[in-house]
């Protein structure tokens, strides 16, 4: 009897355990996805910044596939935010995620430097020339550095 | 029984005397003409507006108008930065420039109080006294505001002010910034700007177990003062490949991460690179110099 509520606890135990663990695991996958988009995101400024500072010719092709690649690292953006990714989670802990609690507490604040980002990203995406994407590019290099000064933790 | 009590009442007096404010005097104020150009660019290497910030309360308020109130919060508790416009009741408007002077290079109000030294009187010790007195006159030109001073909230915060008295005789040091003759002019135009008026160290150097900077490991970045995350360290930037050379390093320092220069908006580094891009252009080459030596 004693044996059975035992062996009972501790299948529940495992359960439970397991439980977490994948959920855990699940959290992780969703912090490591968003520095993925991140990483995406800073090999497009590596392509961009370039013909802004004049050291690599316009080249319209290399922006497109840059914006391309961002696109597709980034597509599950909406998803990878959940409770259990804020910083002091263990997810959020053993993925060393460097988003500051703030996105969650000023939700419409991250929404809207999302939305912000995706505008000058649509505008970059639509210049066809050198100038009108010298016009366009500072507006998406500010909405980095907006982003990241609210809701980035340093280091 | 009478031996306690007088050891008791000599401990709270050698306290009280080593924990009160060592102004400067009316002797220590230069002769200066003030220039409100020189006042500007100084107020901006000093990052004044990062923690003056006008309150939420005050709508109307344009946020690059230093008129406090905005509340910081550190690890000790809230403070409420003052009304830097020259509001006689609410601002430094009645302030001499002596009580100015204290308030910014020795952390002591015109009430004879021990600032808390999230003012970084500690870096601004070591700066100039007329480019103090130019920021002075800089923020006299601007026009006054009412943002009334709300006291800061710290627990015991009188015995705090006191305790700070104390910790000025480790934590302290008013050797004015001196040149290094060997280096160029731009590098020391940087020395200068970091360590005096652009109060880096604060942030960027650990403090060892008195809370002062710890000068052996100057630049070594150390834990976030606000409690999360860390700070970076500075030297061997180059080295590290952090950034290609001095100019690339200037180019960060200017254009932040607008223009990708990842790491620059966050932990407060933000304001800091929004206040250094106000400064001409040789004082941020100057800024870049300096740091891209430190090893």
């Amino acid at each position: 009897m004693v044996s059975k509520t035992v062996l009972g606890l501790f299948t529940a135990g495992v359960i439970a355990l397991g439980f977490t663990s994948s959920a855990m695991a699940d959290a992780k996958a969703s912090i490591e996805a968003r520095q993925a988009c991140m990483k995406a995101n800073g090999g497009m400024m590596k392509v961009m910044v370039p013909i802004i500072k004049g050291q690599k010719p316009y080249d319209k092709a290399a922006i497109d596939a840059a914006i391309a690649a961002s696109q597709k690292a980034c597509g599950g953006w909406a998803d990878w935010w959940g409770a259990d990714t804020k910083p002091d989670t263990a997810a959020g802990k053993a993925a060393k995620t460097e988003a500051k609690a703030e996105i969650w507490s000023d939700a419409a604040g991250f929404e809207a430097a999302g939305t912000a980002y995706l505008t000058a990203e649509a505008a970059v995406l639509a210049s066809t020339d050198e100038a009108s994407f010298k016009a366009a590019f500072p507006a998406l290099g500010k909405s980095c550095q907006g982003c990241h000064e609210k809701f980035r933790q340093a280091d | 029984m009478l031996a306690l009590a007088l050891i008791a009442a000599l401990g709270l007096l050698a306290f009280w005397l080593l924990s009160t404010p060592r102004p400067l005097t009316a002797a220590d104020i230069p002769q200066h003409t003030p220039d409100v150009a020189n006042g500007v660019r100084l107020y901006h290497a000093a990052g004044c507006i990062s923690c003056h910030q006008p309150s939420p309360d005050l709508k109307d308020v344009a946020t690059d108008v230093p008129a406090g109130g905005a509340p910081l919060h550190t690890p000790i508790g809230t403070l409420y930065p003052l009304n830097l416009t020259p509001d006689p009741e609410t601002g430094i408007g009645s302030w001499s420039d002596l009580e100015f002077l204290n308030a910014v290079m020795r952390g002591i109000s015109p009430e004879g109080e021990n600032l808390i030294p999230a003012l970084p009187y500690t870096s601004y010790a070591h700066m100039k006294p007329e480019d103090v007195l130019d920021i002075r006159a800089y923020l006299a030109s601007l026009p006054p505001v009412k943002s009334p001073e709300r006291e800061a909230e710290i627990t015991a915060l009188p015995l705090i002010r006191r305790g700070v008295g104390l910790w000025k005789w480790v934590g302290l040091d008013t050797t004015p910034w001196t040149p290094d003759p060997a280096q160029s002019e731009s590098w020391n135009r940087g020395s200068y700007l970091v360590n005096a008026p652009g109060h880096c160290q604060e942030c960027h150097t650990p403090r060892n177990v008195f809370m002062a900077l710890d000068q052996s490991k100057a630049f070594m970045g150390g834990p976030h003062p606000e409690g999360k995350g860390k700070v970076p360290s500075l030297r061997g930037l180059i080295e590290r490949g952090r950034y290609t050379d001095a100019a690339d390093l200037a180019s960060a320092l200017q254009n932040g991460e607008m223009m990708g220069y990842d790491g620059l908006a966050s932990g407060g580094m933000g304001r800091v690179q929004r206040n250094i891009s106000m400064l001409p252009e040789s004082d941020i080459q100057a800024i870049a110099d300096y740091i891209a030596s430190l090893k």
